[in-house]
This record gives C-alpha cells, sequence and structure tokens, in this order.
C-alpha cells in the first residue's frame, strides 16, 4: 500500500511541471504547512477547555468562611480529640451547587478555651488518618504514617513530609467555628489548596 | 458465493490480504508459548466490546455514576455479569500482560532486530495499566474515589509540571464531576484510542521481523493458520473460562458505597498495583511515583542492547525475574499487613454494610435525584450506628464493639448496650455477677452502690428464681418492636412478684405517684423513656445526684433531638447478640 502511495507521488513530482527548485520547494513546505494546520486545528481547539481547571483556580485564594461545627461542649478540655464532620454551606462542583454538605472531616482537640483542628486528610497522600486512644496518637492505614497527639511527625521512619494539617478555630456562642481548608499533599510546606 | 467473492477481490484484493494475513510461516512449527500476544488481542477485545456496551448505561457524573453502575449491576438484565466480565477481564490482561513479556525476554525476542516492537510492547503495557487506574475510578464508589486520591495525588510528584497536570486530571482542586468526565475520556476514548495504534505498529513490526523462534525447534515448520490459530483460540477459551468463572464466582464485580468526601475509607489498589502501594511505606513518594520508574523505565529500554551478549541477556531475564519477584514479595507484605490489622478489616466490613444497605434501601425507595451518597447521609439506621459510635462507645460497647464493629480500645466502662431491655439483657442485669460485670455496671460507681451490694448480692435462691419473672415485666415496658407483648394477665401476676414477693417497687417506681430513691421505671426501655434518659440522666426520674459520668446529651446540647431520637431508635431496633 505504501509503496503503491509513494509510486503515485513520483509520478506526481514529474508531472506537476516546476519551474524551479525553489518553487517546489515552497510547494512542499506550503503543502507540509497547510497539512500540519489542519491535523493541529482539532487539539488545538480543544485546549482552553483541557487548560480550564489550572486557569479557574490560580489566582489570589478567596477568603476562607468560617463554619459552624460543634457546640464547645461536646470536647472534653482534656485535649481529647474528637472526629466532626464539616458541613459546608455552599460548595462549588463544575454545573452543580450542593447546599449544606459534608466537604471532609477534622479532629478537633480543646485545651481550656482553646481548639485546635487537624484536618482528616494524610498530608502524605490524602488517606483519611485515625486518632488512636491506646497510643494517643494519630495513624494514616494507609502507608502507615503516625503523628503525635500535637500532629507532630513523631517517627523518622514516618512518610508523611509533615505534620498534620492545623485550620484556624474560634469559640463563639458556645460553638467551635473553623476556616476549613485542603492543602497540598506531600511537601514540607503547607500550602493551601488553590 | 465464488462470484461474489471473486467481485470483491477484484475490488478490494481481499484474497491477498487473507492470505497474507493467515498464511504467516511459523518456524519449527505451533506452540503453546507463543500464545500470549493473541490472548491480549482477544482481550483487549472483550474490554472494548464490553466496555461499549457498558457505556450504554453508564452515565459520568457526581450523582449518577455510582447510581448508573448500581443500575447496570442490580436492575439491568444481565449487567451484573457484563460488569463482571469487563472488570475480571481487565485484571487477566494484567497476568497475560506479565506472562507476555516473560515469554519475549526469556526467548530473547525482544533483541535486534526486535528492538523498536520491544518498546512498543512497553508502551502498550504503561497504556493498559492507565486503563486500569481510570477504570477503577468510574463506578465512583469510596474504593474508587480514595485510591484514585492517592493515585492523583502521586501525580504531583512529577517534577515543575506535577501540580498543573494533577489539576488537568482532575479537573480542579477537588474531586468531582470534572474528575470523573476526563478519567471517562481517558478511559473510554484516549487511551483505548493509543492502544489501537500502539498495537497496530506492534503487530505489524512483528509480522515484518516473524516469530522469533526459540530453539530447539520441535517440529517441522508449519503456518499460522490453521495450527497456531488452534493454538492460540484454545488458550483464548481458557482465559474466557477462567473470566466467566471469576465473574460466577465472586457474583459480578463489587460495587462498594457510594464515593463521599467525609466519609472515610482505607484506600487500596488493585491488587496488581498493591506492590506500588507497600512501596510508598518506605520510601518517599517521589521516589516511589517519579525516581525508581524512570530508573527502571530507562534501564528496560536499553535492554534489547544489553542482551547483546549472552551475559546481557542473561542480566535481562534475571531482572526481570527479580522485579516480578520483588513486586510479588510487596504484594504479599501489603496483603498480610491488612490481614492482621483488626482496624482494616473492621474498616473493610463497615465499607460492605454501608454498600449493602445503600443497595438495600435503593431497592426499596429508589433513588433521588440527589444521588446514592444522600441515602446514606440520611438513613437513620446509619446514622444511629455512627451517632453511637461518635457518642456513646467510648464507655458503652454494642455487642462488644463501637456499633459499626470497629474494637475500641478504651476499657469498657459502661453497660453494653446491644438488645437493651430486652428480656435476656434485663435478666443478665438482675444476675449480681453480670451486674457487677464490666459488661454492665462494673465499670461505673453502681459496682458498690445498693442495688449491687444490698440487693442483688442479698438474694436467697428462691428468690433468684424470681428475678427472670421481674426481668420479664421489665422488657415488657419497653414495647421493643421485636419482642411480643405479655397479656394482660401475665402482666398482672408479674406486677405481684414487682410489688410483693421482692419488694422492688420499694426504691423502683412503676406507675406510682411516689418517689423512690432509686430510677423510676414507668416506661423502662421504651422509646420515651430512653430518649428522657439521655436527654438528662440527672433528671430526679433517673439517677439525679448518683449518675456517674453519664452526659446529659439532650440538657447540654451535645446532641439534638433529633439525634438523640435516631440513636434510641436505632438501639431499640435490634435484640443484641448474646
Amino acid at each position: 500500500m505504501s509503496q503503491s502511495n509513494s509510486n503515485d507521488q513520483e509520478s506526481l513530482k514529474e508531472s506537476s511541471c516546476c519551474e524551479t527548485d525553489k518553487g517546489r520547494r515552497l510547494v512542499v513546505a506550503s503543502t507540509i504547512g497547510v497539512s500540519a494546520a489542519c491535523a493541529i486545528f482539532p487539539f488545538a481547539a480543544g485546549v482552553t477547555s483541557i487548560l480550564d481547571p489550572v486557569k479557574k483556580n490560580s489566582g489570589s485564594v478567596a477568603e476562607v468562611p468560617w463554619t459552624k461545627v460543634t457546640p464547645v461542649v461536646n470536647l472534653p478540655d482534656n485535649g481529647k480529640p474528637a472526629k466532626f464532620e464539616i458541613i459546608l454551606s455552599k460548595v462549588k462542583d463544575a454545573w452543580t451547587t450542593y447546599k449544606n454538605v459534608p466537604a471532609g472531616a477534622v479532629y478537633l482537640s480543646r485545651k481550656g478555651e482553646e481548639v485546635t483542628a487537624y484536618s482528616l486528610k494524610c498530608p502524605h497522600l490524602g488517606c483519611a488518618v485515625d486518632y488512636r486512644s491506646k497510643t494517643n496518637d494519630y495513624f494514616c492505614p494507609c502507608h502507615n504514617s503516625t503523628f503525635g497527639i500535637d500532629g507532630s511527625v513523631t517517627d523518622k521512619n514516618s512518610p508523611s513530609p509533615r505534620g498534620l494539617d492545623t485550620m484556624d478555630t474560634k469559640i463563639e456562642n458556645e460553638y467551635v467555628w473553623i476556616k476549613f481548608q485542603q492543602f497540598r499533599p506531600n511537601i514540607a510546606e503547607k500550602i493551601p489548596l488553590s | 458465493m465464488n462470484k461474489f467473492l471473486d467481485w470483491l477481490d477484484d475490488r478490494s484484493g481481499i484474497r491477498s490480504i487473507v492470505k497474507e494475513a493467515l498464511y504467516e510461516k511459523v518456524p519449527g512449527g505451533a506452540r503453546w508459548r507463543y500464545v500470549w500476544g493473541s490472548c491480549l488481542t482477544f482481550a483487549f477485545f472483550t474490554q472494548v466490546v464490553t466496555g461499549t456496551l457498558l457505556w450504554m448505561s453508564y452515565s459520568p457524573s457526581a450523582q449518577t455514576a455510582w447510581e448508573s453502575v448500581y443500575f447496570i449491576q442490580y436492575q439491568m438484565w444481565g449487567g451484573w455479569f457484563l460488569r463482571g466480565v469487563h472488570h475480571y477481564m481487565a485484571q487477566a490482561m494484567i497476568v497475560l500482560l506479565v506472562l507476555h513479556l516473560m515469554q519475549v525476554m526469556i526467548d530473547g525476542a525482544y533483541r535486534a532486530p526486535r528492538e523498536l516492537n520491544f518498546w512498543f510492547g512497553i508502551a502498550l503495557m504503561g497504556v493498559t495499566l492507565a486503563l486500569s487506574l481510570t477504570g477503577y475510578l468510574l463506578p465512583w464508589d469510596q474504593k474508587g474515589y480514595w485510591a484514585t486520591a492517592v493515585a492523583t495525588n502521586l501525580i504531583a510528584e512529577v517534577p515543575l509540571i506535577g501540580p498543573v497536570l494533577q489539576k488537568i486530571v482532575v479537573g480542579g482542586v477537588e474531586y468531582g464531576h470534572q474528575t470523573i468526565t476526563r478519567f471517562f475520556a481517558l478511559h473510554a476514548g484516549i487511551l483505548p484510542a493509543t492502544l489501537i495504534g500502539l498495537v497496530v505498529v506492534h503487530i505489524y513490526l512483528f509480522r515484518k521481523h516473524g516469530i522469533h523462534v526459540k530453539e530447539p525447534r520441535p517440529k517441522r515448520d508449519s503456518y499460522f493458520w490453521p495450527d497456531q490459530i488452534l493454538k492460540d483460540g484454545v488458550a483464548c477459551l481458557a482465559v474466557l473460562l477462567a473470566v466467566v468463572f471469576l465473574t460466577l464466582f465472586f457474583k459480578g464485580a463489587p460495587l462498594g458505597p457510594p464515593a463521599d468526601p467525609s466519609n472515610e475509607f482505607p484506600a487500596r489498589p488493585e491488587w496488581y498495583f498493591l506492590f506500588l502501594f507497600q512501596l510508598l511505606k518506605y520510601v518517599p513518594a517521589f521516589w516511589g511515583a517519579v525516581i525508581i520508574p524512570i530508573v527502571l523505565g530507562l534501564l528496560i529500554l536499553i535492554q534489547p542492547f544489553i542482551g547483546s551478549s549472552t551475559k546481557g541477556h542473561q542480566f535481562n531475564v534475571g531482572f526481570w525475574w527479580c522485579l516480578l519477584a520483588g513486586s510479588a514479595g510487596l504484594t504479599f507484605l501489603a496483603f498480610s499487613e491488612d490481614r492482621e490489622n483488626v482496624n482494616h478489616i473492621a474498616a473493610v466490613e463497615e465499607a460492605e454494610w454501608q454498600a449493602n444497605r445503600v443497595i438495600q434501601i435503593a431497592q426499596e425507595d429508589g433513588i433521588p435525584p440527589t444521588g446514592a451518597v444522600t441515602l446514606l447521609r440520611e438513613d437513620r439506621e446509619n446514622r444511629g450506628r455512627r451517632i453511637f459510635a461518635s457518642q456513646c462507645s467510648s464507655c458503652h460497647r454494642y455487642n462488644g464493639h463501637d456499633g459499626r464493629g470497629y474494637l475500641v480500645s478504651d476499657e469498657q466502662s459502661a453497660p453494653e448496650l446491644a438488645g437493651f431491655a430486652s428480656v435476656n439483657w434485663t435478666t443478665k442485669l438482675l444476675n449480681y455477677d453480670h451486674y457487677v460485670s464490666s459488661e454492665y455496671f462494673g465499670g461505673t460507681a453502681f459496682k458498690d452502690g445498693t442495688m449491687a451490694k444490698k440487693v442483688l448480692k442479698k438474694y436467697d435462691d428462691e428468690e433468684k428464681k424470681l428475678l427472670p419473672d421481674v426481668a420479664r415485666l421489665l422488657s415488657d415496658l419497653a414495647e421493643l418492636p421485636y419482642q411480643e407483648q405479655l397479656s394482660e394477665d401475665e402482666k398482672e401476676s408479674l406486677l405481684d412478684i414487682y410489688y410483693d414477693d421482692l419488694a422492688c417497687i420499694d426504691c423502683h417506681d412503676i406507675d406510682s405517684e411516689g418517689e423512690g430513691s432509686a430510677p423510676d421505671l414507668t416506661g423502662y426501655g421504651s422509646r420515651k423513656w430512653m430518649i428522657d434518659f439521655i436527654n438528662n440522666p440527672e433528671h430526679e426520674r433517673f439517677y439525679g445526684k448518683k449518675n456517674d459520668r453519664m452526659p446529659a446529651y439532650g440538657r447540654d446540647k451535645k446532641l439534638s433531638e433529633e439525634e438523640i431520637e435516631i440513636v434510641v431508635d436505632w438501639i431499640r431496633s435490634k435484640p443484641g447478640e448474646f
């Protein structure tokens, strides 16, 4: 098949008479250029839509709103952590906007008036960590990352590059509030996802 | 017929094409060791056909992906079989890939002049693995969701463009609609198209150089048709039977509970990626996902050149055996670690429970447009056990666990509540040995209270015989949905024991005005009694000042009214496992 094609081309070349080499080169270059443009065009038309998620989410991080989590009384003030779902009033996912949906969960630990929130997502690769009351620490059931009760990496062999991610909290009207965020996994720095 | 074929051949040259395809020479005769390529082609063909048929019913979005797969699995005529074949054939493909690769390595068929074809083969392996990875997410169940979360986080490890690349693949920052649509486009469009392109060149190159014959040649030369094709066909049939067997044995492919970012799941990839999963426990992700694959990949690419000497060839074959053995070892470690991990086992069982539950509700009530995930979130039974686990289980137990099947590491310090107020439960309660055991009040101050020390312990044998009757009376007050109510006459006679023989009434009121020194048992264990009790156990009707650590969930707003009702209904819904 390919052989007969090139034969055809040969005969074409001969039959279409060319004045100069330069002129022929121009014809060849134009042919390649036009064909390439036609071939690339459909892909080029889709580039922006493929890159849309990159464009949408870059730029400045919008102010993270405060979200109500739980009455303070649900937290023992001895620092023992408890897990809470975070119900966000508005979550956008492409063409759907959800109202009041659980968007994730956190561990809250209270000492007096101070509440610390630890993200449930392991900073290693994003599995959900468990609090282990027996050893009073956090453990990721995927790749065995361990974290101290203060969220720090305590074991040298723990694969996580940083401690558990904390988020801003406050106590207002006897409720715990949180600025719920997710962070980029598996880097030493804690950078909010955006 | 012949006339038609002549006509067709004249216009298309079909005869020479077919002849060229079928009468390929097989030096040394047809052999079983050459079947793997054909098996892979057959497997891929099956995937294209079954995949396209699944596509006819699959709907990629966060509210419809799981739901449409559920429909295929549980509502569509034979849908479970179709999906099962697609699922297990994908796994068979991985096994066949390894067999094909090892045959090529051992026979030395990767060496000159077949280097280029070897590289195409390696590329095909990569595309096949990518197909598996992208297919895994499409049902949008917990397993796919959390495992893919890990996999896409690994993309971010690619230097410089990693985070941007991750966003492009995931379709944003969070997983959602766009993740599914993009993965689906990859899985059903881009990757299969790439695979077909690569396979065409792979087979063309294979034909160009012919079969690489493993010496010594066992027989005389023969042709592809029919000798080798018969062997290939038999091997394909064996693959088919294995896949059908797996599909029937496991009743199709599994479908976990719908994806829920607020409901954790112990992410595990499919078994053929477990070695990589296990590796990530030991090495940083950058090594596991970038450096090691690149180094191994480069080494594999130059293997045709390494293999030009006999020593080099031996090295290559040894290298692949080591790679296989290493992967098998890591896979074994991953399996055995999980098998010994009680928490992991409980998490898998919990996910199974959720899957069964949501499927049951979907079958009974149907799925609303908001998706199946809301069925579970709103399900009172699911909420009941979760409230119990988070609020009650650090002191109480439910059949010895936390309500969902997880073992609790804290010491049990309050009564077992599975089958609370049932005849069995109450009979045991009134037995002194049980009363002071950790299963009941052994972990509380009541262990040394009046009821234990001055009442139950002091009963003589005659009185002890009456206690099961009191238990029947009390349990009747609970009006539990799974127990039959006593007749009026029976109740009367039991009340006699309560009032006169054992004089329980001296401390515990039932339907009376006076204020006993111990909890009021009017309507004991009934829905209202339990709600009031959990609302405030320190109320005078109940423990009053004698309350030992039981929080006043309603009074202190630790639980909403609705939540208390849900957990009460849940506890009352089933007998305990005595």
